[in-house]
């Protein structure tokens, strides 16, 4: 038990889980006092549980994206025409447009259940990105790529390259800035293009090249040993896999398609893309340094997200007029405690969980 | 901000000041046919939603669509969250959220009145004059104007096709004008001007016309058609079939006992006037523990 609680990171997937989960549950009901809570329960386990890393620090924009969402949502509703309900509780003159407009309507009364409909919209939306903010600020993406499956270490490392340019752009940036300052040179702002952006840019690209390249003579991302037949099968069956599954999942949704276009197409294009998914997987043959691996505490995260979005989805078929609050007389949107009370279990990784490791701490140990 | 701060206080005063609401607005309109050729009469058949249809008159003597003429006989409405009211969704909270809906493939089906209803279920809209066979609308609730003396009828679409969408079951006849002629001028024209309004309703944004029903031009096999009326005869303007003898009318009333929709809504769906307490609570104290560990956090991290 008091191994449980020794500072770690946890590992990436669980907390990506635990915040799909609640996204989830955002997405089935657009009760506004819902969703105040699924974003109260994601800040305060984002701000109890997250790391000293840079992309921890990013969670704040994501409140402020969603503020804007909210916003514009709600400030639409008012530009192109929110009379929709009897509560006028907004006079403002309607702007006449040309016949070609017809259809759209600019300014004129505005409602308050609009206006409403328009907050509870938003926030729904807001909530979701705020969820995939959490995410983000909780999870370590690069222990993320590395606990890809092997059929994506290509990618994978495309994409490692690629998320060590933004670090070297900013450091980039203070770099060329000293350099600047140490020059005496304060600058007009015609030269800033060129004095400053091209510099950094540069700079970022070619010390990436050269990660890239270190990289591979160290030997990642090497092909050789594949023949180019079995390469260009195993792409083929992949991107075909890729089709089928769209298709098939378009199909399952839409109810006017036709039938055979739905489950069969579906598992057809899933069998195939698994196929290419495990060839492509098997030509790569390489060892994992100190894997992450999936304790108590993980599994806890990933649990209480997962049951956030189930008790939701059992919830919305029981008592549905909760989770989308009717709008045809304005009153407070009704609530029930089951949803309440689910949306509650994400909050349990806050106290349930051990804090992550603060940065430094092997140094600290050394130096004591 | 003051726009915020507005917009709260216009909601509080609306819930605040709301006094006990029925289901039907008993201060517009009045129960039963019109009494003359003022105003619209207003006719909701549940079909096989069950309950017993309402008839209520709006009284109003100056144009309107017919939105305003189901608003203003008091009969509560709600649009789908997608188009407003533009597309009907509920009347008097019929089909309500919690009901399960017996569509042919879809037993489980629950209008939630987020996208437009299926096409196997859904309010179908008819207009007739006085005396008058009924008509299906081709046009959206707010884009044709109610008839003078005339009536408006709603009436539920389940597991219908174009050519069986059953006919409301009160005849549009009003009480003393029987056997006199269909009266009926052409299709009212639709409320607006605008070239793109008065060309044939494009599917998707004027939802409840036709061209939406044709697609399920094939009935769904085992449809309970034999339970619905017989196809309605479509006709020229000029010469409108008699509407049926009022005495097949099905049993009616104008609505005087029924349940307020809130309240139904609030029952039926397990509601507790103390949950949404619970969750401002709950945010709040979120908030402040956040708030706190923020803080002392930082300080950890200054020292």
């Amino acid at each position: 038990m008091t191994s449980y609680f020794l500072p770690r990171d946890l590992h990436p997937a669980a907390w990506w889980v635990w915040a799909l989960g609640l996204a989830v549950a955002a997405t089935r009901t657009t009760n506004p006092w819902l969703l105040l809570t699924i974003i109260a329960v994601a800040g305060y386990v984002v701000v109890a549980r997250r790391s000293e890393a840079p992309w921890a620090l990013a969670f704040r924009l994501y409140l402020v994206l969603g503020a804007w969402i909210v916003a514009i949502r709600v400030f639409f509703r008012l530009v192109f025409g929110g009379a929709e309900g009897s509560t006028i509780i907004l006079r403002l003159p309607e702007i006449p447009l040309p016949a070609w407009a017809a259809g759209i309507r600019l300014f004129g009364d505005v409602s308050a259940e609009s206006l409403l409909g328009g907050l509870y919209d938003g926030l729904r939306l807001a909530t979701m990105v705020i969820c995939l903010g959490a995410a983000n600020a909780l999870a370590n993406p690069k222990r993320l790529l590395k606990a890809m499956p092997p059929a994506l270490y290509e990618v994978g490392t495309a994409v490692i390259v690629a998320l060590s340019v933004f670090p070297q752009l900013a450091e980039s940036v203070l770099r060329v800035r000293r350099a600047r300052k140490l020059r005496g040179g304060n600058g007009k702002r015609t030269q800033v293009l060129h004095s400053i952006m091209i510099p950094i840019l540069e700079d970022a690209l070619s010390r990436s090249l050269q990660l890239a390249a270190s990289m591979d003579s160290r030997g990642y991302g090497r092909a050789g040993l594949v023949e180019a037949r079995q390469r260009v099968l195993t792409g083929a069956m992949m991107i075909v896999g890729l089709i089928g599954v769209c298709v098939g999942v378009y199909a399952t949704l839409d109810g006017s398609t036709p039938r055979f276009l739905a489950a069969p197409v579906l598992s057809v294009g899933l069998l195939i893309g698994l196929v290419g998914f495990r060839m492509a997987g098997q030509r790569v043959q390489r060892t994992r340094y100190r894997p992450d691996r999936w304790h108590l505490p993980e599994l806890v995260v990933a649990l209480s997200g997962l049951g956030v979005a189930a008790v939701l989805f059992v919830t919305s078929s029981v008592d549905p007029t909760n989770l989308n609050p009717s709008l045809i007389q304005l009153s407070w949107p009704l609530l029930s405690w089951g949803p309440l009370l689910g949306v509650l279990i994400g909050v349990l990784p806050a106290f349930l969980t051990p804090v992550p490791e603060p940065p430094h701490a092997a140094l600290e140990v050394v130096a004591s | 901000m003051r726009k915020l701060a507005a917009l709260a206080a216009a909601t509080f005063l609306t819930v605040a000041a709301a006094p006990v609401v029925h289901a039907i607005d008993h201060g517009k309109g009045y129960p039963g046919f019109c009494k003359d050729d003022k105003g619209v009469t207003v006719v909701i058949d549940f079909q096989q939603l069950g309950g017993a249809a309402i008839v209520r008159c709006n009284p109003q003597s100056t144009a309107g669509t017919g939105l305003d003429a189901l608003k203003g006989a008091g009969f509560q409405v709600a649009g789908v969250q997608r188009w407003g009211e533009a597309f009907i969704c509920r009347v008097e909270n019929k089909p309500a959220a919690a009901d399960q809906i017996p569509i042919n493939g879809r037993e489980n089906y629950r209008e939630l009145c987020i996208d437009t209803p299926p096409a196997a279920a859904y309010w179908s809209y008819w207009h007739a004059g006085n005396n008058c066979a009924w008509d299906y609308s081709q046009w959206g609730v707010k884009n044709r104007q109610f008839l003078q003396g005339g009536f408006e009828g709603w009436s539920f679409s389940l597991n219908a096709t174009a050519d069986t969408n059953p006919v409301p079951r009160v005849a549009a006849v009003r009480p003393g004008t029987e056997g006199k002629a269909c009266n009926a001028v052409d299709e009212p024209k639709p409320v607006s001007n605008d070239p793109g309004e008065t060309q044939a309703p494009v599917q998707g944004r004027q939802p409840q016309a036709t061209p939406e029903a044709e697609q399920q031009a094939t009935p769904p096999p085992g449809a309970p058609t034999g339970a619905l009326p017989p196809p309605k005869p479509r006709a020229s303007a000029t010469a409108r079939p008699k509407a049926n003898d009022p005495s097949s009318n099905i049993a009616f009333s104008g609505g005087e006992n029924a349940e307020d929709v809130n309240e139904v809504i609030k029952r039926t769906s397990g509601a507790s006037d103390y949950a949404p307490w619970a969750a401002g609570g709950a945010v709040v104290v979120l908030l402040a523990a956040g708030f706190f560990v923020a803080r002392r956090r930082k300080r950890a991290n200054e020292s």
